[in-house]
């Protein structure tokens, strides 16, 4: 059993090499609605059963299936309504259960980047050529459903096993999602290949927020405003992320979506902010900044 | 099936404790400390700084931040690490701007694992303390008492090659201990604990190998009981801190005898982006309220022991 990763060197948050955004920004912020389908009959996977009740748990199910039918429209327009396009963690499924989710996505300009085929197909035991074959559906079905080439990565329930983060640098994946490490993109150490992380949350992430700790609506908009405060000040410093993942079964709710208006608002009325899609960061730190962290941390982070 | 008759015995039924680690004491009756400078208040700020490895074990409970998803938890590493790669720094400035220093309680392996850290924790004038090895050894009833000694012993021996003398304070990760972990300890050479939330103030505590300072380290008032366990708000826990400087102040200017206030904070929570500024108001509001004296476990430690 791994003690750590491994996929990362220690990076101090103090001195690191300057990081710019276009246009003068401070912060990259951007918005990862995952749409997703979980299974009614879900097949076992041996560490982790999908539902806390007997199959088919229909609560369960159905709280999520109403990401789909309503929340997913109702986030959508929200974020229409303030110009913020979504970086889609998306179960590829989707794009053949429900195709007017896809076409909808497409005509807002957003990014579909791979969160697996569904939530409820675990990556715990797979081995490499099983990896190998889902991440190569993605590709494919994401080419098909839109057009887009596959760039990004969010194992589904971030239940990558040791070696996956080996198998999307292989495989030719731009940037993973599956570390929460930072508060900007970092280099992954792969045994092959050229990966990179890019922050994304549990921090100010609903599902943690409304489901686990409790959160009431106009807590989670003060906490998302105050991450938002806070980097974008530290920005001034050396640009950083803001990632806000957004579930529609939870976000999308009637009781929840003044919320995310009430943030993007707030995010929207600052000029320094390049909002942007999962893509767009990887590329730029791929293109501008990763060779000087790799050299930083070669020099031992000085 | 019945319960024996020795059930009903007891026998150290008697004035006194139910072992002899300590004697009780009347906290208002307790001998009075005077604090630097007049102070009523002692602040010591205790920044748990934690090493979860992926691999630790599960049973027989599970550390508070420890790995609740199915292994390889990268949920749960990266988010404890995001902590001290980037929380303790933002915590750091914002204590390093109000001219305020603390104590690390440190897994002893990060010493090796991140040194640069450790250069931050020196340059910082922070006190570095040993919280074990890391958060996959604690110590409980279970250990064999041979690998906890070693355990005790590595820890140290890590956070001495880097610290030296410096390192006197011991805290028992997750606040758990065996029966022998204070023995094992003061053995070591350690002169001040905080595992024991049962006082506002520092006591005697007895061993094997001489006399212990245990040293006030709140759990109930905590970020990690109130933030992470209870789920409460980030405003929750400052106004909590803050209430309870009231009640110390009060009690110090009532008695004339100085208290502490102990911050247990934690960089992978109060150094997320979204709580930096309650962390600093709260700092702002603890200062405002005058008669403050910021000192390291070690420094109020021996205050308390030259008055005792």
């Amino acid at each position: 059993m791994l003690k750590t990763p491994g996929h990362y060197d220690y990076m101090p948050w103090r001195r690191r090499p300057k990081i710019t955004w276009p246009n003068g920004a401070q912060i990259a912020v951007w918005l990862a609605p995952n749409i997703e389908h979980y299974e009614l009959f879900p097949p076992p996977n041996p560490r982790r059963n999908p539902w806390p009740r007997p199959h088919p748990d229909v609560l369960n199910y159905a709280w999520r299936d109403y990401g789909n039918r309503a929340g997913f429209w109702r986030m959508a327009d929200t974020m229409a309504k303030h110009g913020v396009r979504g970086s889609v963690s998306l179960n590829v499924a989707v794009c053949d259960h429900y195709p007017e989710v896809i076409e909808r996505c497409c005509e807002l300009g957003w990014e579909l980047f791979s969160h697996g085929t569904y939530n409820t197909r675990y990556f715990y035991e797979m081995d490499e050529a099983m990896q190998r074959e889902v991440i190569r559906d993605s590709r494919e079905t994401i080419k098909r459903a839109s057009g887009q080439t596959l760039d990004g990565w969010l194992t589904p329930a971030i239940s990558n096993d040791e070696t996956t983060q080996h198998v999307l640098a292989e495989e030719g994946i731009l940037y993973t999602l599956d570390m929460t490490h930072d508060d900007q993109p970092t280099p992954v150490n792969t045994r092959a290949g050229r990966l990179v992380s890019i922050p994304y949350s549990l921090e100010v992430n609903d599902v943690p927020l409304f489901v686990n700790r409790n959160t009431p609506a106009e807590r989670y908009a003060a906490i998302c405003k105050a991450q938002f405060d806070q980097l974008y000040e530290e920005g001034t410093e050396s640009g950083t992320v803001m990632c806000m993942p957004l579930h529609p079964y939870l976000i999308g709710q009637p009781h929840r979506v003044a919320a995310l208006d009430a943030v993007l608002a707030h995010i929207t009325s600052h000029d320094k902010v390049w909002l942007a899609t999962g893509r767009e960061i990887a590329q730029h730190y791929i293109d501008h900044h990763l060779a000087d962290h790799k050299a930083w941390i070669a020099e031992g982070t000085p | 099936m019945t319960l024996p008759p020795d059930y009903i015995d007891y026998p150290i039924r008697k004035r006194a404790m139910d072992h002899d680690r300590y004697a009780y004491r009347v906290l208002p009756r307790a001998t009075p400390v005077t604090w630097p400078g007049g102070a009523r208040i002692a602040l010591w700020i205790a920044v748990h700084v934690g090493h979860f490895p992926m691999d630790m074990p599960l049973k027989p409970f599970t550390a508070p931040g420890g790995m609740e998803r199915p292994y390889p938890s990268y949920w749960d590493f990266t988010q404890r690490d995001y902590g001290n790669r980037i929380g303790i720094y933002r915590m750091m400035k914002a204590m390093g701007a109000r001219g305020l220093k603390g104590t690390a309680l440190i897994s002893a392996a990060l010493a090796r694992e991140y040194p640069v850290l450790m250069e931050e924790i020196a340059g910082a004038g922070w006190e570095p303390a040993c919280a074990g090895l890391d958060m996959a050894h604690l110590h409980h009833a279970e250990v064999p008492e041979a690998e906890e000694r070693a355990v005790v012993a590595e820890a140290a021996a890590l956070l001495r090659a880097r610290f030296g003398d410096a390192v006197t304070g011991w805290h028992s990760p997750a606040h758990s201990e065996s029966a022998r972990t204070a023995d094992l300890v003061a053995a070591e050479g350690f002169t001040w604990t905080s595992g024991w939330v049962n006082d506002d103030m520092p006591y005697a505590f007895a061993t094997k190998a001489g006399t212990l300072t245990a040293m006030p380290l709140p759990q109930d008032l905590s970020d990690q009981r109130m933030l992470f366990q209870q789920n409460m708000g980030t405003e929750d826990f400052t106004d909590a801190v803050l209430a309870a400087h009231a009640t110390l102040d009060a009690e110090a200017r009532a008695t004339g005898g100085g208290r502490i206030l102990t911050l247990a904070v934690t960089p992978w929570l109060m150094g997320q982006p979204h709580r930096a500024k309650a962390f600093g108001a709260m700092l702002d509001a603890i200062l405002a309220r005058g008669g403050v004296w910021n000192a390291t476990g070690a420094e109020i430690a021996a205050v308390w022991r030259a008055q005792a």
